[in-house]
C-alpha cells in the first residue's frame, strides 16, 4: 500500500505537465519521427479507420500486433503508456462485471474483446503519432493539405500556450486552496474530500479562462505587428513556409512496406479467420 | 551631421471609440533618426497610446477618431498599413510573454521575416540572434526561459525585421536589477553600433538619466516637452508635479541644496559633484545590537529541507538541500536572489502548496506537512506575484471576503469595509480585479491577503511592474501592516525596497542561505551581490564611491554628511535602527 502511495505522489501536475511537453516536443531520433508529416497524417488515418472495417479476430490481432511493434519502436513515455493501460483494464473489469452482474457469461466478455482491440490499435495509432509528430510538422502539414491558416497555427499556438495554462491553473487552484476550506469530515470512502476536489477543479477553471482571454489581445495585436494577417494573403510566404515539406525514398518505403504488412495480414485473416458466431437475438 | 526626423507628428488629436475624451490631444512630436528617446509621464497620460500611432495600429487596428498627420519616414501612416510599417517600426510590448507565439526561440525570431515571405528569413533570423547574444539558447523553449531571456527573445524577433526604430514598453518592469541594466546595455548598443532610432516608455529616472538622449513629457495626452535628457531631468519641480520621481542622486543634491541648473543626474556626476562637498569620511563603527536582546518568538521554521524539481530533460535539479531557517515575530524579512534561487518555492513550502522532498517545515506551530494547505492558510497567507491568480470571485469585494465566508464567520462583511478603506478600494470593490490597473491589482491582492487574518504574511515580488506611484504607495502600506501581522516575509529583486523596509535579509543563492542579516551588512559586501545578481541602490553606491562606511541606505541618512557638522560622525540615532533586529 504504501509503496502504491509513493508511486502515485509521484503523479502530479508537474510531472504530468513534462511528460505532455517531452511527448510533443521532445528530440525523436525514430523512423516515424523523420517521415514526411503528410506521409504520417496518411498512415494515421488508414489505422484509425481500417479497424472498424473488419469483424475478423485473426486481422485484428494481426493489426494489434504491428501497432505493438510500432509503439515499442517509437519508445513512448512510460506515464502515457500508464495511462493507456488503466484505461483498457479498468474498461474490460467493467465488461465483465457487467456481464457477469447481469447473468451473463465470460462469452459476452469475449464478444466485446474485438470491440476493445479496435479501439487500442486506434489508440495506439493516436499514441505513436502524437509521439512521433511535434505539432509544428502536424500544423505545417494540415496547412499543406489545405486546412485554413488560422486553425493550422491555433494548434502550434495552443501547444506553445499549454504549460503556462498548465501553471497558472495550477496557481488559481492553489489561491482556491489558500483561501478555500477544507471539509472537517472525511465521509464514506472520503467523498467529502473528493468532492471538494472536484468542485474546486472545475471553479479553478473560470479565473483562468478570463485572464487567458485578457492576454490574448496583447498576442492579436502583436501577430498583427509581426505580420502574420499580411503574410497569411500571400501565397510566396506561405510556399516559403511549407518549402521543407519533402516526400523522400524513406516516405514512399515506410507506405509501401504498411501497405505489404497490411495486405498480408488481411490475406492471412481470411485463410485463417477467427470469427465470433453472432447469436441470434 | 544634421539630425533628419523619422518619425513627425502634426497637431494629432485621437480618441477611442465609445468615448469622447481625447487620449491624444494636439500632440506635435518629432523624433530624429538615431535618438534614444524616453517617454515619461503618468499613468494613463497617453504614452502607450502616443507610442502605437508610430507603428499604424492607431489608426489601423484600432479604429478611433484620429486627426492630424503622422509620417514615419516622410510616409503618411494613414496611406499604408500596420504590417508594412512594421517594418520600419518594431513594438516590444511590456507583457512580453503574451508577445512570444512559437514554442521554441529560433521558430520565434524568423516567424516575421517568414510572414513577410523573405527567402533569406533564415539569414535575418540567426543575425538578430547574433546581435543579442542569443545563439546559446536558440534551440530552447520559450516556456522554459527565465524572464530576462524572454524579454531578450521578444526584442531579438522584432530585430528580425531590421527595423529603423524600435519602441520598448517599460523593458525593465518585470526584470530584475541586474538584467533591467543588462537590457538597458543591450539598446544602448543597438543605439550606437547599428544607428537604430530607440524609444522607451520608462518610469525608472534612473536608467533615462543613465542611457536615453532625450525625453518626452506627457501629460493628459498632450506633450508637455521634448528636451535633451540632462535638461528633463534637472526639471525636478515639473517632473514631480507629474509624479515621476527624478534619479536618487538627483533628489539627494537638491536635497543638499543644489541649484536646479546645476544637479548631478548620474552616478558619475554625483560622485563628482559630493566629492567636493562631503569630507572623506573614516570609516565608522555601528555599535552592534546585542543579539537576543528580547525574547524571541518562532513563527516558522525549516528544518533540513530538500526540495527540487524534474526538467524536461528529465534531470533532477535541486533547489534546497538541507535548508534550516526560522521566522521570529516582529521581523520584516526580504528574501533576496537572482532568478530561480528557489525565494517563491521556499514561501509556497510555508503555505503546504509545495512540499519539500524531506525535512520538516513548521508554520505558525503547526506542522505543515501532516497539516491541509487550508488549514494553515488560517495563519499563513501567500500573496502571489501576479494577483490575477489571486482574483476567484466575481469581484474585489468578494474575494475579500472569500476566505472568511467559507468559515461562516459573522464578522466577514465588517473585516471587508475596514480593509477597503485601509487599502482605498471602496471605490472599485465591485469590479472585477482584471479590470484595474496594476497599482490597483496589487493593492486588492495585499487586501485579499489580509482578509484572511494572518500571523505570517508571505509575499511575492509585490512592486514588480508597478510605476514610481504604485510603487511608494505599496511601499508604505507595507509599512503599515505591522498593526495586522505578526511577522512580514517578502521575496524581492528591489533593492530600494531592501532598504528601506526590511529588518533582515536573507540571500538565497543556488539553494544555499548567503547572507543573513541587516541589509546594511549586505550592500557592503559587492562580491557577494554580485554573485547573487543583485545590484545596490544608487545611494548606497554613491555611499561607496565616497568612502563613506558604513554606507547610507537613503537619501535622509545620507543628508547629513553634506551638511557638515556633528552627526557626521556619530553613529546613527537609534531610530534609524528600529528595523535592525
Amino acid at each position: 500500500m504504501n509503496r502504491i502511495r509513493q508511486w502515485l505522489s509521484k503523479i502530479n501536475v508537474e510531472t504530468i505537465k513534462i511528460e505532455l511537453m517531452n511527448t510533443a516536443y521532445g528530440e525523436r531520433t525514430t523512423l516515424m519521427a523523420k517521415l514526411d508529416p503528410r506521409v504520417a497524417i496518411i498512415w494515421y488515418l488508414l489505422f484509425a479507420i481500417l479497424p472498424w472495417l473488419f469483424w475478423n479476430n485473426t486481422i485484428l490481432i494481426g493489426m494489434l500486433l504491428y501497432m505493438i511493434i510500432l509503439t515499442a519502436l517509437s519508445r513512448i513515455s512510460p506515464l502515457i503508456l500508464f495511462l493507456l493501460c488503466f484505461g483498457l483494464v479498468t474498461e474490460a473489469g467493467y465488461v465483465i462485471f457487467v456481464a457477469l452482474f447481469f447473468g451473463g457469461d465470460l462469452t459476452a466478455a469475449a464478444a466485446l474483446l474485438t470491440f476493445t482491440m479496435k479501439l487500442t490499435i486506434i489508440s495506439l495509432a493516436s499514441i505513436v503519432i502524437f509521439t512521433n509528430m511535434d505539432p509544428e510538422r502536424f500544423s505545417d502539414a494540415l496547412l499543406r493539405f489545405k486546412v485554413p491558416e488560422t486553425f493550422c497555427f491555433g494548434i502550434s499556438y495552443g501547444y506553445r500556450m499549454l504549460p503556462i495554462l498548465i501553471d497558472e491553473y495550477q496557481n488559481i487552484f492553489h489561491s482556491f486552496r489558500l483561501r478555500g476550506r477544507f471539509p472537517e469530515k472525511k465521509g464514506i470512502l472520503a467523498w467529502r474530500y473528493i468532492y471538494h476536489f472536484c468542485v474546486t477543479a472545475v471553479k479553478a477553471f473560470y479565473p483562468m479562462i478570463l485572464n487567458t482571454a485578457k492576454r490574448t489581445r496583447t498576442t492579436v495585436e502583436a501577430l498583427e505587428v509581426k505580420g502574420f494577417t499580411y503574410g497569411m494573403h500571400n501565397p510566396e510566404a506561405k510556399e516559403l513556409k511549407l518549402s521543407y515539406l519533402k516526400t523522400t525514398k524513406k516516405d514512399v518505403l515506410f507506405l509501401g512496406i504498411t501497405g505489404v504488412v497490411l495486405i498480408a495480414i488481411i490475406y492471412t485473416g481470411t485463410l485463417y479467420p477467427i470469427e465470433r458466431t453472432i447469436h441470434q437475438l | 551631421m544634421k539630425p533628419s526626423p523619422i518619425i513627425e507628428l502634426e497637431h494629432v488629436n485621437f480618441s477611442y471609440p465609445s468615448s469622447v475624451k481625447r487620449v491624444l490631444q494636439d500632440v506635435s512630436l518629432t523624433v530624429n533618426r538615431g535618438d534614444f528617446l524616453a517617454v515619461i509621464g503618468g499613468n494613463g497620460s497617453g504614452k502607450t497610446t502616443l507610442c502605437k500611432t508610430f507603428n499604424g495600429l492607431i489608426p489601423h487596428y484600432y479604429n478611433g477618431a484620429l486627426e492630424g498627420a503622422v509620417r514615419i519616414n516622410g510616409e503618411a501612416t494613414e496611406d499604408t498599413n500596420t504590417a508594412l510599417l512594421s517594418k520600419t517600426v518594431g513594438y516590444v510590448y511590456q507583457d512580453f510573454e503574451s508577445q512570444l507565439v512559437r514554442p521554441r526561440v529560433l521558430d520565434e525570431v524568423r516567424f516575421a521575416p517568414l510572414n513577410y515571405g523573405w527567402p533569406d528569413y533564415k539569414e535575418r533570423g540567426d543575425e538578430a540572434l547574433d546581435m543579442l547574444g542569443l545563439n546559446p539558447i536558440k534551440n530552447e523553449f520559450i516556456w522554459q526561459l527565465s524572464g530576462g531571456q524572454k524579454h531578450l527573445t521578444a526584442l531579438a524577433s522584432v530585430l528580425s525585421l531590421q527595423p529603423e526604430v524600435i519602441i520598448v514598453d517599460e523593458p525593465v518592469a518585470q526584470l530584475d536589477p541586474v538584467h533591467a541594466r543588462d537590457i538597458y546595455h543591450t539598446l544602448q548598443y543597438l543605439n550606437r553600433e547599428h544607428g537604430i532610432t530607440i524609444i522607451v516608455i520608462e518610469h525608472h529616472t534612473e536608467f533615462i538619466a543613465e542611457f536615453a538622449q532625450s525625453a518626452v513629457l506627457m501629460d493628459a495626452g498632450t506633450v508637455k516637452w521634448k528636451k535633451p535628457v540632462a535638461d528633463a531631468m534637472r526639471s525636478i519641480k515639473d517632473l514631480q508635479h507629474h509624479n515621476i520621481l527624478p534619479p536618487p542622486v538627483t533628489r539627494l543634491a537638491e536635497a543638499a541644496g543644489a541649484e536646479e541648473s546645476d544637479v548631478p543626474i548620474t552616478l558619475e556626476e554625483g560622485a563628482n559633484w559630493f566629492s567636493s562637498r562631503v569630507p572623506a569620511a573614516s570609516p565608522r563603527h555601528i555599535a552592534p545590537v546585542p543579539p537576543g536582546a528580547s525574547e524571541k518568538t518562532k513563527i516558522a521554521s525549516f528544518d533540513r529541507v530538500t526540495q527540487g524539481y524534474k526538467t524536461v530533460q528529465k534531470t533532477f535539479k535541486w533547489v534546497f538541500e538541507e535548508l534550516s531557517l526560522s521566522f521570529y515575530e516582529g521581523e520584516r524579512i526580504a528574501l533576496v536572489g537572482g532568478n530561480g534561487a528557489g525565494k517563491s518555492s521556499l514561501l509556497k513550502m510555508l503555505t503546504g502548496i509545495l512540499r519539500p522532498r524531506k525535512g520538516n517545515i513548521t508554520a505558525a506551530g503547526q506542522p505543515v506537512a501532516r497539516t491541509s494547505p487550508e488549514k494553515i492558510a488560517e495563519q499563513v497567507t501567500y500573496i502571489y506575484q501576479n494577483p490575477e491568480e489571486m482574483f476567484i470571485a466575481d469581484n474585489i469585494r468578494a474575494d475579500i471576503e472569500y476566505f472568511l465566508k467559507a468559515r461562516k464567520s459573522p464578522e466577514a462583511a465588517a473585516y471587508a469595509d475596514e480593509l477597503c478603506r485601509l487599502f482605498s478600494l471602496e471605490d472599485l470593490q465591485d469590479k472585477d480585479g482584471r479590470l484595474l490597473s496594476g497599482g490597483q491589482q496589487r493593492r486588492a491582492s495585499l487586501a485579499i491577503g489580509l482578509g484572511t487574518q494572518p500571523s505570517l504574511l508571505l509575499l511575492d515580488e509585490p512592486t514588480s511592474s508597478l510605476d514610481i506611484n504604485s510603487r511608494e504607495e505599496v511601499a508604505r502600506l507595507l509599512h503599515e501592516l505591522k498593526e495586522h501581522v505578526k511577522t512580514v516575509v517578502i521575496a524581492t529583486h528591489d533593492m530600494d525596497l531592501v532598504a528601506e523596509w526590511a529588518s533582515r535579509v536573507i540571500v538565497l543563492n543556488e539553494g544555499t542561505v548567503e547572507y543573513d542579516g541587516g541589509p546594511r551588512g549586505l550592500f557592503s559586501r559587492h562580491e557577494l551581490m554580485r554573485r547573487c545578481s543583485l545590484h545596490p541602490p544608487q545611494i548606497v553606491r554613491l555611499s561607496e564611491k565616497l568612502g563613506i562606511q558604513p554606507s547610507a541606505l537613503d537619501i535622509q541618512e545620507f543628508l547629513p554628511f553634506v551638511k557638515g557638522g556633528g552627526p557626521r560622525y556619530e553613529p546613527y540615532p537609534a531610530v534609524a535602527f528600529e528595523n535592525q533586529r
